[in-house]
């Protein structure tokens, strides 16, 4: 019934079923959930999405929508009884107005290609998630992407000014405008960020920003991760607002010399990339300022690159330090959490602390501008129980930014990997509402099921709810192994073949 | 005549709130167009929930109770040098920090540093049914979960009541500067706009006073001024009036707090891009409108005159396909013009207000 | 009320190891680096946007990501060499991915090692058996290709009845052969003798562009290098090897081990694909005695133009006029070799070239070995793109350092109704020094 309401909207070639078509779709960046879906469409049009989308709705099959897969938290995971939507190709750039500062891109455009669809215009789209050289424009939409220069420009959620979304029933809305300031309820913005909950985005429109006139980047370095930490914080408590502030520990350093040597300083336990931006005039006395405060705050030595050459070179360390840890390590966890800024320096100490407590490597590359760690936990998966070991390090961490105040996730979602945390981070009544917002949304319980909200909730609820209330029963589905230290989802299968 | 309720605490609030069948909220009033309560409806005065919790001024993070005005965060942050770059209008009246995120007002800095939206981190608000609810957080950064505090900006009241609300701020300029400039008329300035839209100039704010003159203000350091300001004047070919120091603020304060706006005339705020002025314009000369665009002309503000109906206003709106909403005067609804959402606000309404205490979006 | 269905979930990172355990372990001693390979992806998708195959066809299972899980279903016994294949067989080999990869993946020491280990367990159609022989059996001897490709050009008017891969094939083969040039076995060095090097002469280079060694050897005179081109060398078998026929490759191999001296201070080729194929000798020949014979001649192994950039060129006179010149990467020595800036050294010490670079340098051609035979759709697709990227950026002419990406080049700036020379690095090198001397035997771009 699906292949066949499928093959009414697809020539067979953009329908994948056979098994080494569906694999490679597995599983996302997130390598520690696979499901096989029961098939993958190819789309290349919105009006095959809303028809997909109708024909699940219509057949109670859920589905995930699919944009590159570099999802960290299982976000593109597929269900198994349900499809993948791949949006891939659906790529295109469909205007660019320089004069509005605004592109209008289909959600399968690359983040890094509007960028460079706009160069020419002296304008850039402003989030840059590490993995903008391949990650969707539509996966940075539901998962509120930020990125190193957020610092300034703010998350993903202050670049889409509008979308037209298919719901989860195929209905479609238009949500947003062109506008950078929304009239009414900024439903967009709620929209941004949902996981891919509340339905497909399918034409985005994306506010662009003016290229900076003047550029400057320092690299510090420090004797101790603690001492970078705590400099961030001086950088921010002094009032400077730079575009960008990250920082880097001697294993993630040790990995991007590894990976693309950038020629970052030797033999340093830590160091700190800060980036201004602006005019002329400002940025150069901010600059000196800027060089005060870090040689206030401890920093052993003080770099700037000779030229753009370099300071490109010095960000590509930086953005592809997750991926390079893979030199260090045959497998890790990258985590995701935030503590306010003011208390880097006592999270990183106590990451440290925990790395010794564990006996497990810990790798830190992140956002210190926003406090936004990003730990890679090293493990070895062919050792017994390694794994598990590791994860529940993450837990802990997590747990110690949430004691300090902070959150679960900065920018990589919940999806699979966090959906034990939702709770510990957030008291019932809140994630109730949440849910019942997806169940006004996607009544049938279709798109992206499993994600976001622990099962065993899931079924209290549906147990306690009137059986016939319940758009579709046997619909709700997803059990999954128990993300990083998961408290419970205690019997949910993890074949770990 | 309306029942006044106003609690001190969320308890009372929560009490209050499923005690009425029909609610509104009220901050102070000051934009009484979303505030006044529709026939039948109780007005929950939340003006008594104030009171900063936590500032960190290192931290460049404040919560504060939604009651709390305006005034009183702007003098708090002011003696660390700090400020809220949205910018919100109406301090000088009251308005309250709920008031603000509801009616979803940003004054004219938005335009560089962004709206309420892009400052607001987490709220504690109470739904339909009065349950209290928590979303975002207080942090810089949380990706955990549906980003409901974005939703309530701009909810004008009909989604949720607000009593607790997390923002990041920013450090405070050194200096400001401002140089107006009268271009030949409409087209001119526009294609003006059009070419500072791609220039690197960093404009904290850009507003267009039809037909001609445009406002463009820098901020930063004091020592670097004067080099902006030239540079400035020789990408936009045109001699134009300095200002700086105390005369200067003062001057936007006027344009932020609408002191602009006749007695009688109702503020309504239109969505909008630089592209679509023409045929607004072209529609509202005849009538005699006041008005003014902000944000590099995505927002225009209306001083509606009051004795014009609002009917008018949402077919002219509608006509091209313009969503605005008043903050004063008395309209029948305060939404005119094109809305979006479509099926989504409706569910997404649904979801906070079951049983429709709140009045419709 | 019915109960909800689970999803079944497997731990990636878990499975990882179990490679370890199957069975070709025993047999094929390059097991190692495959697993390497395998456990070393994180799944992060940065390879797809410079993968040729992903970004025409937009497919997962096209992807160097996808090909990954996909080898490592089959090696781990979870899925049929066959049902791999089509994605595997799609593969250019252009080692883009090896480039673009930040977690230091060496997917070439994959894909080779699983396609010879494929290939055993294949059952292929007759056609396609034919074809693949018929390849094997021409390309790398210049003497048969010469008479096979004047058969194929009789063949031409035929053209319709050979769709497909057969049909691609007589496409490429140009409309004239030049005359055979047969090579001296020694050049001496003008002047002062600086170096003595071994030329690898490569086998279609000599039948389509013979002048290319003959500047090559040219060049190297002039820079006080002394070149033997030895006689029993052979193809360098990386055609064979890319297919997955490692005992073919292994037989050109050991052939040129015993060709080349080892009194020459390297072995120096102008064929991006032959220099990239030797250097994978060591793998080839892993765990057996001639392992270190195979590592050593890989390693003595360069690409002219990295010889010539270390040696230190000789300051070469101007072109006559100015040239706008647009440097194409080959992917065998960007990717493979990681050669970049040698070439565009070379070519920048030229006083009146301007070098120009064309977007995507990263994306194929479609050349990639006998990849246009293979997939003729997906390498026109590569062809067009390269053939429009660098006429944007409004070169009068091309250089390369590989004869695959020439000819394709070439082919497709002349669908595109743009003929412009397309010629090697060492060609416009060559240029400059004879046209300078005034000798009429320069090639000229
Ligand atoms: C090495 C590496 C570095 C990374 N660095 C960062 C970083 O710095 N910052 C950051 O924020 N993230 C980072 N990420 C995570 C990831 O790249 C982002 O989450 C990205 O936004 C995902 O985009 P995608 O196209 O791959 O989406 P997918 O993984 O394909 O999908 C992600 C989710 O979005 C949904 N979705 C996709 N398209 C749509 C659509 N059109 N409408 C609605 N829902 C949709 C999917 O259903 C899924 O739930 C990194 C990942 C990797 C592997
Ligand atoms: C033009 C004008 C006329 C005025 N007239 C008078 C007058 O006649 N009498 C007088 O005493 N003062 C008057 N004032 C002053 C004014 O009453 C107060 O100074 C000021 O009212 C504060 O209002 P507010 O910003 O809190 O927003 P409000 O007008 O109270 O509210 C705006 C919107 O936000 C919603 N809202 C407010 N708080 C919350 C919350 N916590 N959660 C959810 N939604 C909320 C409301 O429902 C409404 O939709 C006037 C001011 C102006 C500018
Ligand atoms: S870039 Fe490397 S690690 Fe990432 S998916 Fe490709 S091969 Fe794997
Ligand atoms: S070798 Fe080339 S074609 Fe093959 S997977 Fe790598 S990038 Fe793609």
């Amino acid at each position: 019934m699906l292949l066949s309401a499928l093959g009414a909207i697809y020539p067979p070639a953009r329908i994948l079923t056979s098994r080494a078509e569906l694999a490679p779709y597995e599983c996302d960046a997130l390598t520690s959930f696979r499901a096989s879906p029961r098939a993958v469409v190819l789309a290349e049009s919105t009006d095959e999405v809303v028809e997909t989308v109708r024909a699940c709705h219509r057949l109670g099959v859920p589905y995930v929508a699919r944009g590159s897969g570099t999802s960290l938290s299982g976000g593109s995971l597929p269900i198994e009884e349900g499809i993948v939507i791949a949006l891939n190709r659906l790529n295109r750039i469909l205007e660019l107005d320089p004069e509005q500062r605004t592109a209008v891109v289909e959600p399968g455009a690359i983040n890094s290609q509007v960028s460079a669809a706009a160069a020419p215009h002296n304008l850039f789209y402003a989030p840059d998630p590490s993995s903008q050289s391949i990650c969707s424009i539509g996966g940075n939409l539901a998962f509120n992407a930020g990125g190193a220069h957020c610092l300034k420009h703010g998350m993903t959620s202050s670049s889409v000014l509008g979308a037209k979304v298919v719901l989860p029933d195929g209905e479609l809305v238009e949500l947003g405008g062109e506008s950078i300031e929304p009239v009414g309820p900024d439903w967009m913005g709620l929209f941004v960020g949902s996981e891919g909950m509340f339905g497909i985005a399918l034409e985005i429109t994306l506010r662009l920003m003016p290229s900076a006139d003047r550029t400057r980047t320092v690299l510090s370095a420090y004797e101790s991760l603690e001492a970078a930490g705590n400099a961030a914080a001086k950088v921010v408590a002094a009032g400077l607002l730079p575009v960008a502030m990250e920082i880097m520990d001697k294993l993630a350093i040790e990995a991007a010399e590894g990976s693309v040597k950038p020629g970052y300083p030797e033999g340093i336990e830590a160091l700190m990339i800060v980036e201004l931006e602006g005019d002329h005039e400002t940025v150069d006395r901010e600059f000196e300022q800027l060089l005060e405060v870090l040689e206030g705050a401890g920093a052993t030595e003080v770099r700037e690159p000779d030229d753009d050459a370099q300071r490109a070179l010095y960000w590509e360390g930086r953005k592809s330090a997750f991926s390079a840890v893979g030199w260090l390590s045959p497998d890790y966890i990258v985590q995701d959490g935030v503590v306010p800024r003011t208390r880097l320096g006592e999270a990183l100490a106590e990451i440290g602390r925990l790395s010794e407590e564990h006996g497990i490597r810990v790798a830190n590359v992140f956002h210190a501008g926003d406090g936004n760690l990003h730990p890679l936990i090293l493990f070895k998966g062919s050792e017994e129980g390694a794994l598990e070991r590791a994860e529940e390090l993450a837990g802990e961490i997590l747990r110690m930014c949430i004691r300090l105040g902070g959150s679960v996730t900065g920018e990589h979602g919940i999806a699979m990997e966090k959906r034990a945390f939702l709770p510990e981070m957030f008291g019932e009544e809140d994630i109730e509402m949440m849910r019942r917002l997806w169940r006004a949304v996607d009544p049938a319980q279709i798109a992206n099921r499993g994600k976001m909200f622990l099962p065993e909730e899931e079924l209290e609820r549906d147990e306690a709810a009137d059986p016939d209330a319940a758009p579709s029963s046997a619909a709700v589905a997803g059990t999954a192994g128990p993300p990083p230290g998961g408290a419970s989802s205690g019997e949910a299968r993890r074949d770990t073949r | 005549m309306s029942v006044r309720l106003r609690p001190d605490a969320v308890e009372e609030a929560q009490e209050a709130l499923r005690g009425h069948e029909r609610v509104l909220p009220r901050g102070a009033g000051t934009k009484p167009a979303l505030s006044s309560p529709p026939d039948g409806t109780v007005t929950l005065d939340v003006s008594g929930l104030t009171g900063i919790e936590e500032y960190d001024p290192e931290e460049l993070t404040f919560t504060a109770r939604a009651g709390t005005s305006l005034g009183e965060i702007e003098a708090a942050l002011a003696e660390n040098g700090q400020y809220l770059p949205f910018d919100p209008p109406l301090v000088a009246a009251g308005a309250t920090l709920g008031g603000a995120v509801a009616a979803g007002t940003s004054g004219p800095l938005r335009y560089r540093s962004g709206g309420v939206r892009d400052f607001i981190l987490g709220v504690r608000f109470l739904d339909g049914e009065g349950r209290l609810v928590r979303a975002g957080g207080r942090v810089v950064k949380n990706a955990a979960g549906f980003d409901l505090s974005k939703l309530m900006v701009g909810s004008a009241g009909r989604l949720g009541v607000m009593v607790e609300l997390s923002f990041k701020v920013f450090p405070q300029p050194q200096a400001w500067a401002t140089l107006t400039v009268d271009c030949a008329g409409l087209d001119d300035a526009l294609a003006l706009m059009g070419a500072l839209a791609t220039a690197p100039l960093d404009l904290e704010a850009l507003d267009l006073e039809p037909p001609g003159r445009l406002w463009l203000r820098l901020a930063g350091l004091a020592d670097a001024m004067p080099a902006r300001l030239e540079r400035l004047e020789g990408i936009l070919e045109r001699s134009g009036e300095r200002l700086e120091g105390e005369e200067e603020g003062a001057l936007w304060r006027e344009v932020r707090d609408f002191a602009w706006v006749a007695e009688d005339a109702a503020i309504v705020k239109v969505a909008l891009v630089p592209k679509r002025v023409p045929e607004l314009e072209a529609k509202l000369e005849p009538l005699a409108v006041k008005r003014r665009y902000g944000a590099g002309a995505n927002i225009a503000w209306l001083a509606w005159p009051g004795e014009r109906p609002a009917q008018e206003l949402d077919e002219l709106l509608r006509s091209l396909g313009l969503a605005g909403v008043f903050l004063t005067g008395s309209p029948p609804k305060p939404m005119v013009g094109t809305h979006r959402g479509g099926a989504f606000a409706q569910r997404v309404k649904s979801a906070l207000d079951p049983s429709g205490r709140f009045p419709d979006v | 009320m019915s109960l909800p269905v689970p999803i079944v979930l497997r731990r990636f990172t878990v499975s990882l190891p179990v490679l370890h355990e199957i069975k070709i372990h025993q047999h094929e001693p390059q097991a190692e680096e495959m697993a390497a390979a395998i456990e070393q992806c994180i799944h992060c998708g940065f390879c797809l946007p410079t993968c040729p195959t992903h970004v025409v066809l937009g497919e997962e299972m096209d992807s160097p990501r996808g090909r990954i899980f996909l080898m490592k279903e089959v090696l781990e016994g979870n899925m049929e060499v066959e049902e791999a294949a089509p994605f595997i067989d799609c593969c250019v080999g252009c080692d883009a991915c090896v480039t673009a990869c930040p977690s230091g993946v060496r997917y070439d020491e994959l894909i080779v090692p699983y396609r010879a280990h494929a290939e055993e367990r294949r059952e292929r159609d007759w056609r396609d058996r034919l074809l693949r022989r018929l390849i094997a059996e021409t390309l790398p001897y210049p003497r048969r290709f010469r008479v096979a490709a004047r058969l194929g050009r009789l063949a031409r008017p035929l053209r319709r009845l050979a769709p497909g891969r057969a049909g691609a094939m007589l496409d490429l083969l140009p409309e004239t052969l030049p005359r055979a040039r047969p090579l001296p076995e020694l050049q001496p060095a003008d002047g002062e003798r600086r170096a003595r090097v071994a030329l690898l002469a490569g086998c279609a280079q000599q039948v389509l562009a013979p002048e290319i060694n003959s500047a090559t050897l040219r060049v190297l005179a002039r820079n006080g290098v002394e070149v033997v081109v030895p006689r029993e060398q052979g193809c360098c078998g990386a055609l064979d090897l890319h297919s997955g026929a490692s005992a073919r490759a292994k037989a050109h191999a050991r052939r040129n081990f015993r060709a080349f001296p080892d009194d020459v201070d390297a072995v120096v080729t102008n064929a991006a694909g032959c220099g990239s194929g030797v250097r994978e000798y060591g793998l080839l020949f892993k765990g057996s005695a001639e392992e270190g014979q195979a590592r050593e001649l890989a390693e003595r192994t360069v690409d002219v133009s990295v010889f010539l950039d270390e040696l230190g060129l000789k300051p070469p006179p101007p072109l006559p006029e100015p040239l706008e010149l647009a440097y194409q990467d080959a992917c065998h020595l960007a990717h493979a070799q990681g050669v970049r800036s040698a070439p565009r050294a070379l070519l920048a010490a030229i006083p009146n070239v301007n070098l120009l670079e064309p977007d995507d340098w990263e994306l194929c051609c479609g050349s990639a070995g006998t990849y246009n035979i293979e997939k003729p759709d997906v390498a026109d697709e590569l062809g067009r793109r390269k053939a429009e990227a660098l006429l944007a950026t409004g070169a009068e002419a091309v250089a390369t350092g590989n004869i695959g990406c020439l000819t394709q080049i070439e082919a497709h700036l002349r669908a595109l109704g743009r003929e412009l020379p397309v010629v090697h690095t060492l060609q416009v090198l060559d240029r400059a020094y004879e046209q300078a001397s005034g000798s009429p035997r320069a090639a000229s771009p």
